[in-house]
């Protein structure tokens, strides 16, 4: 298992995940930290996000990016995984017209199933390609049986099921929300528990105890497209 | 007010004309239009019932495609009629007036065919009620919502002032000012997209002005000259307007496309690539074949023939420069990962090419009845020519 400071990694952020509940919503601040050194680009964090949140086919709430780099002989290969980057400052809320996308008191952007009417305008405006339109489409294809495929996903309280394109996360843009539902319960991210590399950290950075907030607090660290304004908190070790 | 006779076609004539339809003497242009009709009505019927995953091209990577197009399209052609109509009774009060009525019903026209299209777009159209219960200020298109719903107003205001003959300035004025804004922020919404630099710019908000004026010039100019042939008017003195709008119009249009392509051109920022990628089709097609060309054909002739064949090919060609426009943003993805395409290829399904159809059927059916049972003849008999 992973260490830190000699101690388990997952047991650290669960227990800094258990302290940052004990304090009111507004006081916590979610962020992810993805060290690239310890990407092995498994997949494992989109997989694992797939079956967390019943994504349907071309909806990828934590693709990871592929890169082959140098020249022969010296190649290697690099992987970048994007969630969404949670901005502190996100170009998707404002132009919502319905305010069915807003960023929470704890620094989370979720969307209202019930109030998005699907014009997209967030999915362009979002410069990280974060964002989807479900349009109804299924890994089972036009198979009357969809068992898997319809059931709630659990995202914002697990009350949404696919049943047809009148419900529901269908018609709606999506993204990723760091396993809000699952975080609100005392669970880590989906995608953090999946990594296989030990790559992914999440936590309260408001913390200055929690793991994550002592990783970017290291020079090591960037942010991905930090220079649009958007206050990404998804930070990079490299 | 009298509502049948004056803002629609008397009971009788109505009859009359649907009667005559029926025998098969509505013309070609008429049946091909209720054809499209069908077709198209069919095609939004699908995309209701079957859903978006079975009848639209549009996806992730371009998640604005044809449909978008037809409502900006459209939206643009109903701002340029209300321009065409206000500078029409400024600068040209006595050549203009016979056409008035049908300008701005058409004006109305075209903005509820781009109603219909933006209504087939959007994934979950029955919770527009949430633009009241929940609105967002800080939203381009919240605004479009509000500046939309204010400019329908006064079109129909203003169509209702000069169907019962009682033209009023200041309804005219209000509806060009509202015109202005609503389009600007029609376009100030691709405009106020910094993540997309083929849209982020101050100058959209202009260019959709400049390109409304064009398009609704070339649309009034074809039902100006066939009106000017079917009622033996002069045309050299009626037409005189419209031929100056489309030249003034092309002018505008190429400037601000002129700057939009070379600033683009310059430019270095992270998805700027595509004024590259694109350059060839916005200079050679874009400026050269959709503005300089209709440009030198109005210097060819201005007849009524060859004004309405020039207005019908601005039109064509700018539904291309609309298309180009809108998916151009999405040419280059944001994220690449798995197997997208490093440029991004949109061709719109067959369902979004007949929701473009059944928004030029529907402009056409109407204004080819209502002319037909003599709507338009009320506010020509009031007029001065």
């Amino acid at each position: 298992m992973e260490q830190f400071d000699g101690k388990d990694i997952m047991e650290i952020m669960q227990s800094d995940l258990v302290r940052a509940l004990k304090k009111p919503r507004k006081e916590r601040r979610w962020a992810m930290a993805i060290d690239l050194k310890k990407c092995i680009g498994c997949h494992a964090c989109t997989t694992g996000c797939m079956s967390e949140n019943l994504t349907p086919p071309e909806i990828h709430y934590r693709p990871v990016k592929e890169e082959e780099i140098g020249e022969f002989p010296n190649t290697g290969m690099r992987f970048l995984p994007r969630p969404c980057m949670q901005c502190d400052s996100p170009t998707c809320t404002p132009v919502c017209p319905v305010t069915a996308t807003y960023k929470r008191d704890d620094g989370i952007v979720v969307i209202d199933y019930k109030k998005c009417i699907g014009c997209r305008y967030c999915i362009v405006a979002c410069p990280y390609g974060a964002r989807s339109a479900d349009a109804g489409h299924y890994y089972t294809g036009d198979f009357h049986e969809k068992t898997y495929e319809v059931e709630n996903s659990g995202e914002y309280g697990g009350n949404f099921k696919r049943k047809s394109h009148w419900h529901s996360p269908i018609g709606n843009a999506r993204k990723c929300h760091f396993c809000i539902h699952r975080v609100e319960k005392g669970e880590l991210t989906r995608c953090t528990t999946t990594c296989l590399g030990g790559a992914t950290f999440f936590g309260d950075i408001n913390d200055p105890q929690a793991l994550i907030t002592k990783l970017v607090s290291k020079p090591n660290v960037f942010k991905y497209k930090e220079e649009l304004g958007t206050k990404p908190m998804v930070f990079y070790l490299t | 007010m009298e509502l049948f006779g004056v803002l629609v076609p008397t009971k009788e004539k109505l009859i009359a004309t649907v009667t005559d339809i029926r025998k098969g003497k509505g013309g070609l242009p008429l049946y091909a239009s209720l054809l499209g009709m069908v077709v198209g009505f069919y095609a939004i019927a699908a995309i209701f019932i079957q859903g978006h995953a079975h009848t639209i091209n549009t996806n992730n990577l371009v998640p604005w495609g044809l449909q978008i197009t037809t409502y900006i399209y459209f939206v643009l052609i109903s701002t340029g009629c209300t321009f065409v109509n206000f500078f029409g009774y400024i600068f040209f009060p006595q050549q203009y007036k016979p056409f008035a009525s049908r300008v701005i019903f058409l004006g109305i026209m075209t903005a509820a065919a781009a109603f219909f299209s933006l209504a087939t777009e959007m994934g979950r159209i029955d919770r527009m009620y949430n633009f009241i219960l929940s609105p967002n200020p800080s939203s381009p298109m919240f605004w479009m919502g509000v500046w939309y719903t204010c400019y329908f107003i006064a079109i129909v205001m203003e169509y209702i002032n000069i169907q019962t003959n009682k033209h009023s300035n200041k309804v005219m004025w209000g509806a060009f000012f509202i015109a202005v804004i609503t389009h600007s922020t029609l376009g100030s919404l691709l405009g106020a997209v910094s993540s997309r630099a083929y849209f982020y710019s101050a100058l959209l908000p202009i260019y959709f002005l400049f390109i409304a004026f064009l398009t609704g010039g070339a649309l009034t100019a074809i039902v100006a000259a066939i009106t000017v042939r079917q009622q033996k008017m002069d045309a050299a003195y009626h037409l005189e307007p419209f031929v100056k709008f489309l030249r003034i119009g092309l002018g505008l249009a190429l400037l601000v496309g002129f700057w939009r392509t070379a600033i683009g051109l310059a430019g270095h920022v992270d998805g700027s690539e595509v004024f590259a990628l694109t350059a060839a089709n916005s200079i050679i097609f874009g400026l050269g074949v959709a503005l300089i060309v209709p440009f030198l054909m109005l210097r060819m002739s201005q007849s009524a023939g060859w004004l309405a064949f020039t207005g019908l090919f601005i039109m064509v060609t700018q539904l291309k420069t609309r298309n180009d426009l809108v998916v151009g943003g999405f040419k280059v993805p944001l994220f690449r990962v798995y197997d997208m395409p490093e440029v991004v290829h949109y061709t719109p399904s067959v369902y979004e090419i007949l929701v473009l159809v059944a928004s030029i059927s529907l402009v056409s059916v109407l204004y080819i009845v209502c002319e037909k049972a003599g709507l338009f003849e009320i506010a020509d008999s009031k007029g001065v020519h």
